[in-house]
């Protein structure tokens, strides 16, 4: 379109309507061009360019025709920019400004329609800017899949509205507020907050999931006020879910650490700090650097963990260092893919995760590629049918703890003899009953026909690291790609800083710490009650090891345990490398100062190494760059050894209990996002409802073997037969309390909605 | 959901390649036996034909054909469009609302008359356009109001 190639060229031309994503739909008019031996002006969004063709982008002609279109436009504009927060970053004010006449000629009443309507929580609606270019009800529609605006009426009548006016329910909502190029949609957080000259704009990245969307971070009097979407060209739209947009107020929240806490009791930081540098100094004088451990975790930069990481083993003498985990599965670099995979995949495969829930954005961007391609082939291996309305996934339903054989099942069927696969399957496959034959082959030949195969991956079976291995050995030349979908969303950042990301080492600490081999365990940033998969066995640990510390932006699960507990300074805070699940290494400047006492890393590890009268620089320039490959993490070559699966267990009688990361509900508070949260977290099937004597909701306990925990449920139309669905890491229905697997189920009492 | 909604439904299709072909028709059948299409009936529709709500909300939205609240025997459109008003029209919808006694968007309480504000209805050179009952009336200057309400016309 000659819109896009003017862009390439560097020349502007004016656009509403159109948006490359959307593609072209010539609504507004906006961008009229001249184009020799045409006629009449043409709209440059929906005119191919073709050989040999002139176009004139300004001209008399040009000015006449926007200069017209936005006459129009304003016919019924209430010209109230003085009060509206788009002022100042308005392309109704841009173009006027540059193209437009300088009064209007019409003379009657203005139309007058709904100021500041809902569209949801989030965002509100002022119906009388709106210049109805449909950028924001073709993006719900037509790019998100989930058409919850519509316009309605006809004529200068014509609005944006919600369907049956309810409030949108698509966590891809927020996005409208970027794509209107003028200020009819406005973010309810944000709303009349600021003006362009007050605030401070810096580039960063949300760390709230691995996906790391850029954003912009809009920062005022110290506060962070707004997340915006930033698209980087030839790699990402900008898009954010809306945990990434409205979810900043974490920062902010009531329960934020600002002080420390020092035997449980408020301190002033500095106290605590030299206290724990009082500890660290004992522990190793006494029992050698290696009684202490680190464990990092959270929403910790890359340099963050560099520090801490050259602290411990420099300075305190330890090896005892591991990333935090909640789910056991470990995906080598060498096999890492990026999103540019999902662009040019021809087959996707889904293990375990749902995009939708745990990446969302990632979801948008399959849905691209399936758009674009509509014979891609999108297959799912989970213990329950990750299709829904907006991604159509052919899912072949295991049991708990049957994925990696399940896999490995369909592999050795189509790519029969293969050496590498006798090694895999060496200990048997194990009781596959009842997995259906053909979806099996389906699932065989894709993984291993398909040209350019991208899989993503919810790490919750360790054994699906060395199918993936052999996968990748089996179709040799062919790009086998995977994205890891599981958290912290740094863990990659976290191991090129020098911690080991395996789930082993982390075991390793806390089976020591129970055992009595530990002085003292850190935690930075890591909340393990919380999130390691094992809940009793860190319950251990906390109980035996002598001086337990945090250092976490919200006091941690457990936190009486804990003999200090000191404020960090989060992201956006100061400035940090964050790598996405795309081993990709982003920038986020800092947009704020760390409120209250709260101090980044570097301040403790150097207080503390001090107080150990160590000698102990931190360069300033460590850089997580590599000058091979660029922004992505150095590459590796893939492990070239396959470990044995174990055999899959046979399917229980009952029910199962199975989960999954739902980013809404990973464990970093927000108010604005609360409304959002889900209070009946858990998922049942409507048959098993019915079985149980549950119609819309119930709180029900599960249990296994004299454990158990409660958890509120939803019937849920889409969910698997047989499964109870909890997402992982609830605070007050702790997934590691229990593991996943057979489960007794009974009612503790039904709610019926209101 | 009546009964009957599902075999129109079929029929509908039927006749077109794509199913939002039959959008229109089977709003129009739907209407003529309810007299109006309530929210809860453009759900239905959608359903039927399997398109989005957002969809049938929107196109409803758009024709004046469709009633989207219950209307009295006779339904007046008057058209509000550019040439309409200059031709008097906004006179012509002032008359009509002094002799029935309600505003444009209103029942009369008898149930006899629906007043409606229409945009343009792309029939300009017969200016000021009205309708009754979908049917076209035009020109109908202001003064003949009176007539235009005692046009006979089948509902
Ligand atoms: S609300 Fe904004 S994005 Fe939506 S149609 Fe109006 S101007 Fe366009
Ligand atoms: S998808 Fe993840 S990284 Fe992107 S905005 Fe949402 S929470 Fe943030
Ligand atoms: S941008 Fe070309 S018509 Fe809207
Ligand atoms: S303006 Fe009334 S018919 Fe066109």
């Amino acid at each position: 379109m000659i819109a896009d190639a003017a862009a390439k060229l560097g020349i502007d031309v004016p656009v509403y309507c159109y948006h490359e994503a959307l593609g072209p739909l010539g609504a507004c008019r906006m961008c009229l061009v001249q184009v020799e031996k045409m006629p009449k002006l043409a709209t440059a969004c929906t005119t191919a360019v073709s050989e040999g063709m002139v176009v004139h982008t300004r001209g008399p002609a040009v000015d006449k025709g926007r200069k017209g279109v936005l006459e129009f436009l304003l016919i019924n504009h209430p010209l109230d920019c003085p009060v509206c927060d788009k002022g100042g970053e308005c392309f109704l004010q841009d173009y006027t400004f540059q193209y437009g006449p300088p009064a209007g000629r019409f003379e009657e009443p203005k139309i007058q329609k709904v100021k500041d309507g809902p569209i949801n929580e989030f965002i509100l609606v002022d119906q009388e800017r709106c210049v109805l270019c449909q950028r924001c009800v073709r993006f719900m529609g037509e790019y998100v899949g989930e058409p919850q605006l519509l316009l309605e009426g006809r004529g200068v009548e014509t609005v944006v509205t919600t369907v049956d006016h309810e409030p949108a329910t698509s966590q891809f909502s927020g996005n409208v507020i970027d794509l209107c190029p003028v200020g009819a949609l406005l973010s309810v957080p944000y709303h009349h907050k600021a003006r362009p000259w007050n605030i401070e704009r810096e580039e960063s990245v949300c760390t709230l999931c691995p996906v790391g969307c850029t954003t912009l971070a809009t920062g005022r009097d110290g506060h962070i006020v707004r997340i915006e979407g930033r698209p980087v060209p030839d790699r990402s739209w900008g898009w954010l879910c809306d945990r990434g947009r409205f979810g900043f107020d974490f920062a902010v929240n009531p329960s934020r650490l600002i002080t420390s806490y020092l035997e449980g009791r408020e301190e002033a930081a500095a106290r605590t700090t030299r206290q724990v540098g009082q500890w660290l100094r004992d522990a190793v004088s006494q029992h050698g650097g290696n009684s202490v451990a680190f464990v990092a975790g959270g929403l910790h930069s890359t340099e963050e963990a560099y520090q801490l990481n050259r602290f411990a083993r420099e300075v305190v003498g330890t090896e005892r260092l591991a990333v935090s985990r909640d789910v056991p599965g470990y995906l080598p670099r060498g096999l890492n893919g990026t999103f540019a995979d999902i662009d040019d995949a021809d087959a996707v495969v889904l293990i375990g995760t749902d995009p939708y829930e745990s990446v969302p954005v990632v979801h948008l961007r399959l849905r691209d590629r399936a758009r674009a391609l509509p014979s891609l082939k999108l297959m799912g291996v989970a213990p329950r049918s990750l299709s829904r309305e907006t991604l159509r996934v052919d899912t072949l339903v295991t049991h708990v703890g049957q994925e990696a054989a399940v896999l490995a099942a369909a592999l050795s069927d189509a790519a029969r003899g293969h050496a590498v696969l006798a090694e895999l399957v060496s200990n048997g496959l194990g009781d596959l009953s009842g997995i259906d034959g053909e979806a099996l082959a389906e699932l065989g030949s894709t993984l291993v026909n398909s040209e350019h195969l991208t899989v993503l991956w919810d790490g919750l079976e360790a054994d699906v690291e060395p199918v993936l291995v052999a996968l990748q050995s089996v179709r040799g030349d062919k790009p086998t790609r995977v994205l890891p979908t599981w958290g912290p969303s740094n863990w990659r950042g976290f191991e090129r800083a020098g911690f080991d990301a395996r789930i082993e080492s982390l075991t390793g600490i806390l089976e020591d710490a129970r055992d009595g081999k530990l002085q003292m365990l850190v935690l930075w940033g890591a909340d393990l009650l919380r999130e390691y998969p094992d809940q009793e066995l860190v319950r251990q640990a906390y109980a035996r090891v002598p001086v337990l510390v945090a250092e976490s932006l919200f006091p941690p699960a457990g936190h009486e345990s804990f003999k200090a507990i000191l404020p960090q300074a989060g992201p956006g805070e100061v400035y940090g490398t964050y790598v996405n699940m795309e081993a990709r290494l982003q920038v986020a400047m800092p947009s704020v100062q760390p409120p209250g006492q709260a101090r980044p890393t570097k301040t403790y590890v150097t207080a503390w190494a001090r107080a150990m009268e160590k000698p102990f620089v931190l360069q300033e320039d460590w850089d997580p760059y590599d000058d091979n490959s660029g922004d992505l993490v150095p590459e590796e070559s893939v492990p070239r050894e396959v470990r044995p699966i174990a055999p899959a267990s046979s399917a229980p009688d009952g029910y199962e209990l199975i989960t999954g990361v739902l980013v809404i509900e990973n464990g970093i508070p927000s108010d604005f996002l609360k409304p959002r949260v889900p209070q009946y977290p858990g998922r049942i099937s409507p048959s098993d409802a019915d079985r149980l004597g549950i119609r819309n909701q119930a709180v029900i306990k599960l249990s296994r073997e004299g454990r158990e925990m409660t958890a509120a449920v939803a019937v849920d139309p889409a969910m698997t037969p047989g499964r109870i669905y909890m997402p992982l890491g609830l605070a007050d229905a702790p997934v590691n309390a229990l593991g996943t697997g057979a489960v007794n189920v009974t009612v503790i009492e039904e709610v019926h909605s209101a | 959901m009546k009964p009957e909604w599902k075999e129109w439904a079929q029929e509908a299709k039927a006749e077109f390649p794509k199913a939002n072909s039959a959008l229109l028709p089977l709003l129009h059948r739907i209407q003529r036996a309810e007299g109006w299409l309530a929210p809860e009936t453009l759900s239905d529709v959608a359903e039927l034909l399997n398109l989005p709500v957002q969809y049938v909300e929107s196109v409803a939205s758009f024709y004046s054909l469709y009633f989207k609240q219950p209307v009295g025997k006779k339904v007046v459109h008057v058209c509000v469009g550019l040439s309409c008003m200059l031709a008097g029209s906004d006179e012509l919808m002032h008359r009509l609302e002094e002799k029935l006694g309600v505003s444009q968007g209103q029942t009369t309480p008898d149930g006899a008359y629906t007043l409606l504000e229409a945009e343009c209805l792309a029939a300009c050179d017969l200016a000021p356009v009205a309708q009754v009952n979908l049917r076209y009336k035009g020109p109908v200057p202001p003064e003949k109001a009176d007539e235009l309400l005692k046009e006979e016309v089948s509902s």
